[in-house]
């Protein structure tokens, strides 16, 4: 039994975790929910002692089986410590690349849990290190024993990380964001790990993330963090069901759990009638091996094979599948970014844009968001002579611009850095938007923010697109966001279109034994 | 956290800032006023230890020490401005094209600058002096070529990571010309590293720049450089010791303020 | 073994560079060397001949491929300003022959000293958690690395010369007759080299020991349990270690430098000495060779730490 009790953790002045209450009854799966910045991983660090030195408890205390592991006003007991990390508590964290020691190979990395808290032969360890290679479903322990974590993939170096953590049946496992980084096959298949360890060691399970679709499927309680304090605790269907608080209810409506946009269609064209903003037609795209050195191969890799696809006017084309599997150097060749390529492309957009991912890394840094805002313009003017406008002009596009993407006059003035995630994504979309495209790429321009900001995300670009009659080639990992924002859905696998059609039919009815493995993972 | 930064910051800046201010002081007063000519011999004065009429003592002619250091750090600090002022120029040119085009004019040029930067650049000042000859001229041009490999390394580098960031892709999307985007889209965020290494490419030039006249084949005399006054000063540290320390502290006090000038920079931008 | 190949033959055409540079910085921009040899009163016939007999009335390219092939067979040429006596000129192999071995036993031995010295110091460093201690060696570095190898060399020879008499300023025995007494005399001027690398390098070290720290397996090697030296020496210390040894190949170049210099220094026989008088007396072939055999060297070393730097680190060795 774990209890946390009025535990307050604070930085300097600014606490970051605020009387948390918190209580793991033996066995059992305890999700802890929230956004970036709620405090779930400092709870999560603190608890494990693994939080950094500026860190201290101010208030509460920490148990475990009623020994106190931490106290407010007790310097950390190391020693104590020491005796749990590894061998009756364990932590799974969010990247295996960065977390496991990259020139030490795997297999002594694992062995070093045993080696520090038992006393064992070599080859016993070796032995035990092995049967829990096979037990978390690596396959081929010997090879993988001895190979260093570059070499492995991301799923195997999970399943190395998860080894670790449960070589000593450990009474607690904190896993903070087992799966974000990994691909949603993948992801599937560590949940399920998850639980069968869970069922098979009966150790109890702390399980923080902020995606509420994957706490519903894994544990049995629930506790919502936000800012520091935990808001609410409880059953994980009771949440789902009657959730008490409201941020709590926001936080479920956000999660973009198939509901099917709302469109006036009224005012949208109706996209069958329409004529075709891009066709691509037997498309194939190559990358260069090794760039542009002088050493650098001729031989050229195929990452999108054959593709022919078109997107009407007024019209979202949701393009859905994992990481690598070609989406992004689609979208580069459309935008003419990345010219070896055969087969054709008719886009009837002559500057069509882009939205990309990162919000952070997509806008220029030094240049303040008024002049973001006019660039495009100027460029234009000096492509297009026709559209060529004058400095007043272009200041009151800018302005007009800034109130549609939702933000206030006063942000004109302001440089990136001096905006949130959500904020600067916002500007992005008005940076992409002002020169009025009718075409507009989007590479996962939700991914990188938080579940609230998501929904408010999706929700402007949805009014745009109405507002100014775009088309949008919508790309993402994550289908749930796909059917709330497409009109058809595309999915590829391996650089392949493997199946195109209308969103509803596609959801209901899947062509393909790979989209029904996309579609039953969220 | 955030004063406890600040002060340490502040502590590097300000001290640096004073030691330099104050060599710049030196060496531009220097220019109008020494409190003797730097070339006045008198026999009678040789060897006179630091006192209130010679601070620093004189040398062997009988020369006041600090009318001499207070020109040599004028000297030294006017060719390093250069060296730093031309090839950090060409190495911004150079660098923003070879960074943000590639192709076979920056292999060409990157394997240039390979072997120049393997090279000890003292030794490879001493070659083109070797066939330039000495003087204050050539001293500056040699010490350019040496530092300009440097410098666009640095430039190039810093084009290479900002040519695929999303924001100078998006800027290709809009159209931009390729001249915007290098000097007005990618240029203003490089300067903090820029300016980085230009002092650090100053306090090198300034160390090259005083070893090569001490080893007599930078400036010439009658024109007075630290290093000179250092390899003449040897020969008589039995004798004389202080006629040694006068320069070479002046050459540790420009290159520490400097650094340290530098540090709080970095530091105020990290 | 792709990889090697490679690295040789970038080796081989780097070498061919710097050879076709020199030659062409030496032999062909400074013109006619045959009146510098012999002065302005010097007979037209016995000119014709000098110029034969150096072979300066052929074309540059056939000029180059010869003097390469005489490179390569050991023939270096001749001094332009030294003569074994009235009739016979100085080979430049014999006058780089024994100053050689100084230079490098040189460069070695500060080399020895910074990697001795530095690796603790920058542990240490990184180690110390009061504050005084941190800005004494924050101090100490700042200071030392500000001081030129030829001022240090001075101070050196002033402080334990002069004033603690530990050894003969300007003395020197060669290492033919009592290497250690040679290694002896080498320690001062490798102090001088190595103090501010120390202190670089020291700083370094410290730097990627602090960035290492935050990193992410850090942290799973204290949830494993481990102790905090643990930590430091067996999961931080060797992954910190590798940028030092990139570091370290970085400065070999500046060690060679300072060696030149600092020989002048103390008056140590070396070819630094050797290379500043040709220059200034203009003795071309001289300073030809010693160029293209400091780069050599220089070359070879990058080409080494290059090696080790795949031998110590996995994850590029196994590519």
């Amino acid at each position: 039994m774990i209890r946390i009790e009025d535990l307050t953790v604070a930085f300097g002045e600014t606490e970051a975790v605020k009387h948390v209450n918190l209580e793991l009854k033996p066995g059992e799966i305890l999700g802890v929910v929230g956004e970036s910045g709620s405090g779930k991983s400092v709870t999560a660090l603190t608890l494990m002692g693994l939080i950094s030195e500026e860190a201290r408890i101010t208030t509460g205390r920490i148990l475990f089986d009623d020994v106190v592991l931490a106290e407010a006003g007790r310097p950390k007991d190391k020693a104590l410590y020491r005796k749990y990390q590894g061998d009756r508590m364990s932590m799974i964290f969010q990247e295996p690349m960065t977390s496991l020691n990259p020139t030490w190979k795997v297999g002594r990395q694992v062995e070093e849990t045993l080696r520090l808290h038992r006393d064992l032969s070599k080859e016993e360890r070796r032995r035990q290190v092995l049967d829990a290679f096979t037990a978390v479903g690596l396959r081929d322990v010997e090879k993988v024993y001895g190979s260093y974590p570059h070499e492995l993939s991301g799923g195997m170096r999970q399943r190395v990380m998860i080894a670790m953590a449960v070589i000593l049946h450990p009474g607690l496992i904190v896993a903070d964001e087992p799966t974000t980084a990994l691909d949603v096959t993948i992801q599937n298949q560590i949940i399920e790990l998850l639980r069968k360890i869970n069922s098979e060691q009966k150790n109890t399970m702390l399980f923080i993330t902020h995606d509420l679709n994957l706490a519903r499927r894994i544990c049995q309680r629930i506790a919502v963090m936000k800012d520091g304090r935990v808001v609410e605790t409880g059953p994980t269907e009771e949440i789902f069901e009657t959730p008490r608080e409201a941020y709590t209810r926001r936080l479920i409506q956000a999660v973009p759990s198939r509901i099917k946009k709302t469109r006036k269609t009224e005012n949208a064209v109706s996209p069958d009638k329409a004529d075709n903003i891009l066709e691509v037609r037997d498309l194939n795209v190559y990358y260069r091996e090794g760039g542009n050195s002088l050493f650098a191969g001729k031989r050229k890799h195929c990452v999108v094979e054959n593709a022919t696809f078109d997107i009407k006017v007024g019209e979202i084309l949701g393009l859905v599948g994992e990481s690598g599997c070609g989406k992004t150097s689609l979208s580069k060749a459309i935008l003419r970014m990345n010219k070896n390529i055969q087969g054709s492309i008719v886009c009837r957009e002559p500057y069509p844009q882009m939205i990309f991912q990162d919000p952070y890394s997509s806008l220029n840094p030094v240049k303040t968001v008024g002049w973001l805002l006019k660039e495009p313009l100027r460029a234009l003017g000096r492509l297009d002579p026709s559209r060529e406008m004058t400095e007043a002009d272009m200041e009151a596009a800018a302005y007009d611009m800034l109130r549609k993407v939702g933000m206030e006059e006063s942000y004109f003035h302001r440089r990136p850095s001096q905006l949130s995630g959500g904020q600067r994504q916002r500007i992005s979309i008005g940076q992409a938007l002002i020169t009025r495209p009718r075409l507009v790429i989007a590479d996962e321009p939700v991914s990188a923010l938080d579940v609230t900001m998501q929904a408010q995300i999706m929700e402007l670009m949805l009014e745009l697109q109405e507002e100014l009659k775009l088309s949008y080639l919508f790309i993402s990992h994550d289908i749930n966001v796909i059917y709330r924002m497409s009109d058809r859905i595309m999915v590829m696998q391996r650089g392949r279109i493997v199946e195109i059609g209308d969103t509803e039919g596609v959801f209901r009815n899947p062509g393909q034994e790979y989209t029904k493995l996309l579609l039953k993972e969220s | 956290m955030k004063k406890h930064f600040v002060k340490k910051w502040n502590r590097y800046f300000i001290i640096g800032f004073i030691m330099t201010a104050v060599a710049i002081l030196i060496a531009v007063a220097g220019v109008f006023w020494t409190p003797y000519s730097t070339t006045a011999m008198s026999a009678s004065e040789k060897f006179a230890a630091p006192s209130l009429a010679h601070p620093f003592g004189t040398d062997n002619f009988g020369r006041d020490i600090l009318s001499r250091v207070m020109k040599g750090v004028g000297t030294t600090v006017l060719i390093s401005s250069l060296v730093v002022l031309i090839s950090g120029g060409i190495g911004i040119l150079a660098g923003a094209l070879t960074g943000y085009f590639g192709g076979i004019l920056d292999e060409v040029i990157m394997r240039f600058t390979d072997a120049v930067n393997g090279f000890p650049s003292i030794l490879l000042a001493l070659v083109v002096i070797s066939i330039l000859g000495t003087g204050r001229q050539n001293v500056i041009i040699s010490l350019a070529i040496v530092f300009v490999p440097s410098f666009v390394r640095i430039v190039r580098s810093e084009f290479i990571r900002l040519r695929d960031a999303d924001y100078i892709s998006r800027a290709r999307l809009m159209g931009v010309g390729r001249v915007r985007i290098l000097f007005v889209h990618i240029l203003p965020n490089i300067f903090s590293t820029f300016w980085v290494s230009v002092m650090i490419g100053f306090n090198n030039a300034i160390l090259a720049e005083s070893g090569m006249s001490y080893l007599g084949i930078g400036v010439q005399p009658p024109d007075a450089t630290l290093g000179k006054m250092l390899s003449d000063a040897q020969g008589y540290l039995m004798t004389a010791p202080w006629y040694a320390l006068a320069p070479g502290l002046a050459i540790v006090w420009i290159v520490l303020g400097f650094s340290l000038l530098s540090e709080g920079i970095r530091r105020m931008q990290a | 073994m792709k990889y090697f190949a490679k690295k040789i033959i970038t080796l081989i055409m780097t070498l061919f560079v710097v050879s076709v540079a020199a030659f062409v910085a030496f032999q062909i921009i400074p013109g006619d060397v045959v009146t510098s040899i012999l002065g302005t009163e010097a007979t037209p016939e016995r000119e014709v001949q000098l110029r034969a007999q150096l072979g300066l009335d052929r074309p540059p390219i056939e000029r180059y491929v010869n003097w390469i092939t005489d490179v390569l067979k050991g023939d270096l040429g001749v001094s332009y300003r030294y003569s074994k006596n009235m009739n016979e000129m100085m080979p430049v192999a014999e006058l780089i022959g024994d100053k050689l071995p100084v230079t490098l036993w040189l460069a070695a031995v500060s080399l020895g000293i910074i990697i001795v010295v530095s690796i603790p110091l920058g542990v240490l460093w990184a180690r110390s958690r009061s504050r005084v201690a941190d800005a004494l060696f924050s101090v100490c570095t700042q200071v030392t690395m500000a001081v030129p190898s030829f001022f240090l060399g001075i101070l050196v020879t002033y402080l334990f010369g002069i004033i603690l008499k530990l050894f003969a300023p300007g003395g020197y025995v060669s290492y033919k007759e009592d290497f250690a007494g040679f290694l002896g005399y080498l320690l001062f001027p490798a102090i001088s080299i190595a103090l501010p690398k120390v202190a670089m390098t020291a700083r370094f070290l410290r730097n990627s020991m602090l960035t290492e720290m935050k990193s992410d397996y850090v942290r799973t090697a204290y949830s494993k349990g481990c102790t905090d030296r643990r930590v430091m020496y067996a999961h931080v210390l060797r992954n910190a270690l590798m940028p030092v040894v990139t570091f370290l190949g970085m400065i070999i170049a500046e060690i060679v430098a300072g060696s030149i210099v600092v020989e002048q220094v103390f008056g140590l026989p070396g070819v630094g000495r050797l290379l500043i008088s040709s220059i200034s007396t203009r003795d071309f072939p001289v300073v030809e060779i010693l160029i293209l055999y400091i780069t050599f060297v220089v070359i070879f070393v990058y080409f080494l730490v290059d090696i080790l730097y795949r031998v110590i680190d996995p994850r590029i060795s196994n590519r």
